[in-house]
């Protein structure tokens, strides 16, 4: 089967009947987006992977029973499923912490750490990989309308109603994320230019 | 006349989230305003390496969600 051009709503259909590579081909193209969303929100790698499989296993069981709404685009369906079980992990993480050590890393995290590390090594002035450390550091009412925005594609409207806020002070958490990232980004950038020339 | 425009303006501008008429008057006015210029480029600057910030699940990832599909 070839699903180039085919739409996420076929692949879909093909999928409902029993076609089990409509549903990789759906996996697939939006698997980073979805990660990358999850991943953002609880800054772990291997807890984000647990929560994109359940966010599949919700995909299939509401696509077999038929309570799919043809409707809806996938995407932001998919992202939407993906967000809540991020924010419920997230405030069940806040109720219940994990074991927290003297750098302030969690113990589960630790695995991440070292390979973060190694990645470091190897690519020091890797842009993504200051930009992934950078966003987690964003107050968390600025990471939640960045990602909701940039990675969600939801509009600053929708935005504002689902956070109960105006949008201006939707845009306006976005703006200072923005020129957070954009300030901190700058001088990261040049701290490392000067351990390199300095004379 | 002198249009002013706020920071708002320009994030939703960036998002793509003005009008034609917005995004006409947006691309004038930073023609002859170099601040407003700088802004704007810092602003699609960070736009564009946050399109680059996407990160992947592992393989087995990837093989148990298509196992899970099978078997639901």
């Amino acid at each position: 089967m070839n699903n180039f051009g085919v739409s996420d709503s076929n692949l879909v259909s093909h999928y409902k009947s029993g076609n089990e590579e409509a549903f990789e081909e759906l996996v697939s193209r939006h698997k980073s987006r979805v990660f990358t969303t999850i991943y953002l929100i609880v800054k772990d790698k291997y807890v984000a992977e647990d929560l994109l499989q359940d966010t599949f296993i919700k995909v299939v069981k509401t696509i077999k029973s038929g309570r799919y709404n043809e409707e809806g685009k996938f995407l932001p369906w998919i992202l939407r499923i993906a967000h809540n079980l991020a924010i419920d992990y997230f405030r069940k993480e806040k109720r219940y912490p994990t074991i927290v050590m003297e750098d302030g890393s969690k113990v589960f995290n630790t695995l991440e750490f070292a390979e973060d590390s190694i990645e470091t090594l190897q690519i020091k002035s890797d842009t993504n990989a200051l930009l992934k450390k950078l966003v987690q550091e964003l107050p968390e009412t600025q990471k939640e309308v960045l990602i909701m925005r940039h990675y969600m594609q939801m509009s600053f409207q929708d935005i504002a109603e689902a956070t109960d806020v105006s949008i201006n002070t939707a845009l306006g958490r976005m703006r200072y994320a923005l020129i957070n990232l954009r300030k901190k980004m700058q001088n990261s950038t040049i701290a490392y230019d000067n351990t390199f020339y300095r004379k | 006349m002198t249009i002013l425009f706020t920071e708002n303006d320009l994030i939703r501008y960036v998002y793509g989230e003005t009008s034609e008429l917005e995004n006409s008057e947006i691309e004038n006015a930073v023609l002859c305003d170099s601040e407003l210029s700088e802004k704007l480029d810092d602003l699609k600057s960070i736009y564009y390496d946050l399109n680059h910030l996407i990160v992947s699940p592992s393989e087995r990832a990837m093989s148990d969600i298509f196992k899970n599909s099978v078997l639901l």
